[in-house]
């Protein structure tokens, strides 16, 4: 059981007018999936990042179970915080073998899960395939394990999928909600229909502040979505949980 | 380590290989025999002049290339660059300075003594010099500039010296023939010294396996799995200095050496640096035998500068890996 909290976090770079994150405050705990939304240029990744312990935030600071980020031993906050990029391309042609024992090796005794984790992400047949040999949905897939054998009490991920197509980051998603059912798992989307229906919790950012935190249901309901994003959205019941939905202006 | 199961017995013949090689070579090529009656205790003068010059040179041959080769695996990983080679960082340049000094200047040392001992202390000033300007190693862009403003510098420094301090006595081309490389044959103990020095090299090198795979997924992911980026690239950054510091001491400027083995050892063994380190080193050290034994038998009397040796096998393998990298 970890709790991860920020407090008045403030980020800033020299060259621009406004913060990058504005006096942000958050707390997350096991059991919900955590979603971070809002425009581009809202802060998003930069708080993941700031939580991973990443960013320094040059005012506030994060706590992980009461204690700042910043004092943790590096091999420490490795081993308790998962992080999963937007973008991973390692420097040198790595297997999936290597990139998941390299994700092993933060934490005790996590090698030997390393072919229970290729099994349990259908990775078994590609333990010795080259990175650059992977599909993106592979590639998807390991950096997932890598991050996911050390068994770390929380999760941290920057719009995992992004670049899948819909098959595979529906099943993405639902690996990281099965996840976040006994860990803190936080993950910046920018699909908003997967956010609304797969995280139990959204954050709206807007211009480095949270402009609404609450149930997803909740936030999809409000107004502020649609202010914030600067659209109309029309909102649609879901008939079939499982299935995606497609608008279009006519079907044929 | 299944990649490289097997592979152990394979290398050792071939470094055996180049180790025959060059021992067999020279201004009169040997026969695999005349080394075995040689090492044998034959009183014959070209068997003791094997043992006593050639041994000890080709030795120290090995353990430079093994140094070279250990170096541009380091070098290689800090940067996660595979162009990255074990002089970027200025050590190149700091090395020539303090060999113009040693060469030129009388200070009264045992030549070999002041050449080594300078060089060395040149080379790890300059990495110290440009871990100064880039403010640290956490922008390793940064350092990759500070490392080339500060090279350019130092050569400016050391073509001063050398217009200053040569005159009819001393020679501008013994400068200019150490800055070409070479090995000189070095002293029983002198090559214990360097035999340990390798050793140390090695050990402190393999500590830093873990660090460079991990930073080979990049910065900010080996941060996310738990490695403290800053302290571990300075400690990387001045164990390459190190190594490549007694490899210059001891060889002068070998080119190429240091950039090609790790790509071999690459191909060879993957790109895990507990496999990649010591396998780049013994493929740094076939590389100089058998450069060394060129350079010895290819225009006797005369002996042709190692380190032109490398470059002219070096330049095209580096034209091929800039194809293959630009088609990639």
């Amino acid at each position: 059981m970890s709790v991860l909290a920020a407090g008045a976090l403030v980020v800033a770079r020299a060259d621009a007018p406004a913060p990058i994150l504005d006096a942000v405050s958050f707390r997350a705990e096991p059991g919900r999936l955590v979603g971070l939304i809002g425009p581009n240029g809202a802060g998003k990744s930069t708080l993941l990042r700031c939580l991973a312990g990443l960013v320094t935030p040059q005012t506030g600071a994060v706590t992980l179970d009461g204690r700042p980020l910043a004092a943790l031993p590096a091999p420490e906050r490795g081993r308790r915080i998962g992080y999963l990029p937007q973008s991973f391309q390692p420097a040198w042609d790595y297997t999936v073998r290597a990139v998941l024992e390299l994700g092993a090796s933060r934490a005790p005794g996590a090698l030997s899960r390393v072919p229970a984790a290729l099994d349990a992400h259908d990775l078994t047949a590609l333990t010795e395939r080259p990175w650059s040999r992977l599909s993106g949905g592979e590639r998807a897939r390991a950096l997932l394990a890598a991050v996911l054998v050390a068994e770390p009490p929380v999760l941290l991920a920057d719009e995992p999928g992004a670049s899948l197509d819909i098959g595979h980051r529906i099943d993405l998603l639902a690996r990281l909600a099965r996840y976040a059912r006994t860990r803190t798992v936080i993950v910046v989307l920018h699909d908003l229909e997967r956010a609304v229906r797969d995280c139990d919790r959204l954050v709206l950012l807007d211009k480095g502040r949270i402009v609404l935190d609450a149930a997803a249901g909740v936030v999809a309901a409000s107004d502020l979505l649609d202010t914030t994003f600067g659209v109309r959205f029309t909102r649609v019941s879901v008939i079939e949980p499982d299935c995606p939905i497609l608008a279009v202006n006519r079907i044929a | 380590m299944s990649v490289i199961a097997g592979r152990p017995v394979r290398l050792a013949l071939a470094l055996l290989a180049c180790l025959v090689f060059a021992a067999c070579a020279g201004h009169r090529w040997a026969g695999p025999l005349d080394l075995a009656r040689a090492v044998a205790g034959d009183p014959d003068l070209s068997a003791r002049l094997l043992v006593a010059w050639r041994l000890p040179r080709i030795l120290a041959a090995g353990l430079v290339g093994a140094l070279l080769g250990l170096g541009g695996a380091i070098f290689q990983g800090v940067f996660r660059n595979p162009l990255a080679e074990p002089y970027l960082l200025g050590s190149a340049g700091g090395a020539a300075i303090g060999a113009t000094i040693a060469l030129l200047v009388p200070l009264g040392l045992p030549s070999s003594l002041a050449l080594g001992g300078l060089s060395f202390a040149g080379a790890w000033a300059a990495t110290l010099l440009v871990l100064a300007v880039a403010q640290g190693a956490r922008d390793t862009a940064g350092l990759l500039l500070a490392g080339v403003a500060v090279a350019a510098m130092l050569g400016a420094v050391r073509s001063f010296l050398m217009l200053a301090l040569s005159d009819e006595s001393v020679s501008l081309q013994v400068v200019l023939s150490w800055t070409l490389g070479g090995i000189q044959t070095p002293t029983w103990a002198g090559l214990g010294l360097l035999a340990i020095l390798v050793v140390l090299a090695l050990a402190a090198s393999l500590t830093l396996a873990r660090g460079l795979d991990l930073l080979g997924l990049g910065t900010d992911q080996a941060a996310a799995f738990g490695l403290a980026t800053d302290s571990f690239l300075r400690r990387a950054i001045c164990v390459g200095a190190f190594v490549v510091a007694v490899a210059v001491a001891y060889g002068g400027l070998v080119g190429f050496v240091g950039l090609i083995a790790p790509h071999i050892a690459r191909w060879w063994v993957g790109p895990r640096h507990r496999a990649l380190l010591p396998v780049s080193g013994a493929i740094g050290a076939g590389l100089v035998l058998v450069c060394d034994g060129l350079a010895r038998a290819l225009l006797p009397p005369a002996e042709i500068p190692l380190g032109l040796i490398t470059a002219a096998a070096g330049g095209p393998f580096f034209l091929v890996l800039l194809r293959r990298r630009m088609r990639a």
